[in-house]
């Protein structure tokens, strides 16, 4: 018998209608893929599921009972966890403080039992083979990936018959994700239910036994994971037919350098780093994660403090800041990490995100002069094809696609042509993932210099021209050509004999 | 124009309270709308919202001003000493008091940008180290009576016009203009946002910082000098009312105490309300404790609709987001 069973579910934010008549079935014991644009009605899904909203309509049975839990509490009685992409820890508690709140064991005067925490701790990561994890270390000193996997410890510390991943792996190097998906075979080995929502298609046809497609609220096709093609299961995603994800790679490199690096070093993660970026050229960055490529975006942009020269378009520069990083043609402009955190104000319109780094170009006298902005605006809206109602829809609504073309907007905006693009399609839908590919192409070929780096490695092996693999804070390889691989990245990355 | 009431519907809000209060004061106490009545009222409002201009844009930027008190009553009191009475002197005193307002709100808005002090305690500091020198200087004896010109512009009339109103609506425009129509106000309202978000975009988030401390700054030493003119005299402990006014006006104007929103067109109506309220309650003739306790309970109350209503979109939006 099935172990949960949608019919009809329906769900409406105001007048946007989340989810149409969705159906879905799954059974104990199997990983179950869930897949679909962004905006297609997986979030809201699961958000039901895990008892954060409520269901408008239809009805949802969880081992033939009726299942309509009142919020996140109630579906984990029901044995119902979730681990969402947006992390929800604090900062400020440790790791063991963190997967355990509330639900810490207690002694008999119902205090926490730390002796207890830290035992229950220690048997849950060995259990599921965690990486390495220390109970009492401070949240806020992690990575985001790091954080990421403290998370998936907090959702299976709850014991879940059914564990639902919300692209759990986006955040993760590829050591890490793969373990995750080691994990999840686990799992359902275990007799749970492993709900897997991702945009990688690779690991979602390593794992899943089936899987299941929505698109616009409502749901396409379930099928058996090995009985359809990729081609098939990306066609029903975005409901027309996708050429290629990847653009051809047109060398457009020029011999001129824009922007040659000595000796750069950063904090104790980066040390002695040399490249040269040339116009018009797509030079991706590698390695496993934790390897100083953070450091080294962040450096380049003045985020972090920083030794050795930088010259840009032949000229050497001192960039203490991102303010003076963005300054003019000749600045160095950064599409960072963490989107919500780093790249957009949530609570402020599409046009105020926009013309954020700009703004003083649109000031006449010292006031602001509006059509100026709407026009520049509208173009740029236009440009990168951003979905949003209006310029002034809060970008917090955006999907995470069109969240991060605003951040590129903001960035193209300020005329610097070397842009650093840090994991720029990290959660993005697929349609929208294609459409950075070709932005990046395109932008190549009219003489930007991109730096780029993604934890995806299948991207960095289409879409860069050269890559430069980090290990221990420095530059162990730069490979060409065919030489760039994912066999070739990981060698690099890992094998100490593979020289520069 | 309706574009920005629908953005700034706490700042609507704000003004939909002030006239219920007026209507409500009204009934308790016939005369309250007398023309002379509502002159006075709008002059009370004055020093209050001059005061609550800078602390608007220092709580628009994510801080709080709390040496309020202080720079104003040190300014109040440094002018009666150095004019002694005569209007001259105010030709060079009030721009060299302008400037140590300045002065101050640029040592708070270093310490809090450059030195990572979190503002509560920067300007707590300043606050005691002003009321401290000025108890030194002063020695604890009265100050000579404010000079005439001062006296004109807090309670003179230009036509039917106090001039502190027409002065108050100057400094709503040039704070207007700021916010709504200058790139600084972008950065501001970015800064208030996320801080790592602005310096992320190249918003000159140490400079915007300190240059809101410093309007704060201008601003309670201008309406220390002002509210001289209107008491007649300058005298401790002038400014300690004004530390609770200010920020409750900014809240009740609709900015979120946490920086990102509100607008000193909002602060405007909040400086109304809590001056209409004084009017209110003694009105209901209750005794001055109890006065005070009510006084308290209906910001608090006034404030809390706001958030509430605040908190309520923010969680539609988060919602939405998924």
């Amino acid at each position: 018998m099935d172990l949960v069973t949608v019919n009809g579910l329906s769900k409406r934010y105001g007048g946007i209608v989340a989810l149409s008549e969705a159906t879905f079935s799954a059974r104990a014991g199997e990983v179950h893929a869930l897949l679909g644009e962004n905006g297609a009605g997986k979030s809201t899904f699961i958000q039901i599921l895990s008892g954060a909203v409520q269901h408008d309509g239809g009805s949802i049975l969880v081992d033939g009972q009726d299942y309509r839990p009142a919020n996140p509490d109630a579906a984990q009685v029901r044995g119902i966890a979730a681990v969402f992409q947006e992390l929800s820890l604090i900062p400020d508690l440790s790791v063991e403080q963190n997967i355990w709140f509330r639900h810490e064991p207690r002694t008999l005067l119902r205090t926490v039992n730390r002796a207890e925490m830290r035992r229950k701790t220690l048997a849950l990561l060995e259990k599921y083979n965690f990486p390495v994890l220390r109970p009492d270390q401070e949240l806020r000193r992690l990575t985001l990936a790091e954080r990421q996997i403290v998370e998936i410890a907090k959702g299976l510390a709850k014991d879940p018959r059914i564990l639902i991943l919300d692209e759990a792996t986006s955040a993760l190097p590829a050591r890490e994700a793969e373990w995750l998906l080691k994990l999840t075979r686990q799992l359902a080995a275990e007799g749970r239910l492993v709900i897997f929502i991702s945009h990688r298609m690779a690991e979602v046809r390593a794992i899943a036994d089936r899987l299941t497609i929505f698109r616009n609220g409502s749901t396409i096709a379930v099928h058996e994971a090995n009985a359809v093609s990729d081609n098939e299961i990306v066609t029903q995603m975005i409901g027309r037919h996708l050429d290629r994800l990847y653009p051809e790679r047109i060398a457009t490199a020029t011999d001129r350098i824009a922007l040659s690096v000595k000796n750069f070093s950063s904090g104790s993660r980066l040390s002695g780093v040399d490249f040269a970026l040339r116009e018009g050229e797509v030079l991706g960055v590698g390695g496993l994660q934790g390897h100083g490529q953070r450091e080294l975006f962040q450096a380049l942009f003045g985020a972090s403090k920083a030794s050795g020269t930088i010259e840009l378009w032949g000229k050497p520069v001192s960039i203490a800041n991102p303010r003076q990083a963005l300054i003019g043609k000749d600045g160095i402009a950064l599409v960072p990490e963490d989107r919500r955190g780093q790249g957009l104000l949530l609570t402020k319109s599409v046009r105020e995100n926009l013309t954020l780094s700009v703004i003083r170009r649109f000031t006449e006298n010292g006031l602001l002069s509006r059509q100026k902005e709407a026009a520049l605006v509208k173009e740029m809206v236009d440009f990168l094809r951003i979905k949003a109602g209006t310029p002034e829809q809060l970008a917090g609504t955006l999907s995470g696609g069109n969240q991060q073309k605003v951040i590129f907007g903001k960035m193209l905006l300020t005329q610097a042509r070397v842009l650093l693009l840090y994991d720029p399609t990290r959660g993005v839908d697929v349609g929208t993932k294609g459409e950075i590919f070709q932005l990046m192409r395109d932008l190549a070929a009219k003489g930007y210099a991109i730096l780029f780096h993604s934890s995806d490695m299948p991207e960095l092996v289409h879409v860069a021209d050269r890559v430069l693999v980090m290990r221990n804070g420095g530059v162990a390889a730069t490979l060409e050509g065919d030489r760039i691989s994912e066999a070739g990245i990981l060698r690099a990355a890992m094998l100490e004999s593979e020289a520069a | 124009m309706s574009a920005f009431l629908a953005r700034n519907r706490l700042i609507v809000l704000a003004y939909a309270g002030m006239v219920v209060l007026l209507l409500v004061t009204a009934l308790f106490s016939p005369g309250f709308l007398s023309v002379s009545n509502m002159r006075s009222t709008v002059v009370l409002a004055a020093f209050v919202g001059i005061v609550a201009l800078g602390q608007t844009f220092v709580i628009i930027g994510g801080g709080i001003d709390l040496s309020v008190p202080w720079v104003l009553n040190s300014a109040a009191i440094v002018m009666a000493l150095l004019c002694g009475g005569q209007d001259l002197p105010l030709v060079w005193v009030m721009p060299l008091l302008l400037a140590g307002g300045a002065f101050i709100g640029l040592i708070n808005g270093v310490g809090v940008a450059q030195f990572g002090v979190p503002p509560i305690i920067m300007t707590l500091a300043t606050n005691v180290i002003l009321q401290g020198l000025i108890l030194v200087l002063t020695g604890g004896s009265p100050t000579p009576s404010a000079p005439a010109l001062i006296q004109y512009l807090s309670v003179g009339r230009i036509g039917a016009f106090p001039v502190i109103a027409l002065i108050w609506l100057a400094l709503t425009l040039v704070a207007t203009l700021l916010l709504s129509k200058a790139a600084f106000g972008r950065h501001l309202y970015a800064l208030g946002t996320s801080a790592t978000v602005a310096e992320f975009s190249g918003v000159p988030t140490a400079r915007t910082t300190i240059l809101t401390y410093v309007i704060s700054g201008l601003t309670a030493a201008f309406a220390g000098m002002l509210l001289t003119g209107y008491s007649g005299q300058a005298y401790l402990g002038m400014g300690d009312a004004y530390l609770f006014t200010s920020i409750a006006a900014v809240a009740i104007g609709g900015a979120s105490i946490l920086g990102g929103s509100g607008h000193y067109l909002g602060t405007v109506a909040g400086a109304m309300v809590l001056t209409i309220l004084t009017g209110l309650l003694p009105a209901l003739n209750l005794s001055s404790g109890a006065l005070l306790i009510v006084y308290g309970a209906v910001i608090l109350l006034t404030v809390s609709i706001g958030s509430e209503t605040f908190a309520g979109l923010g969680g539609k939006m988060r919602r939405k987001e998924s």
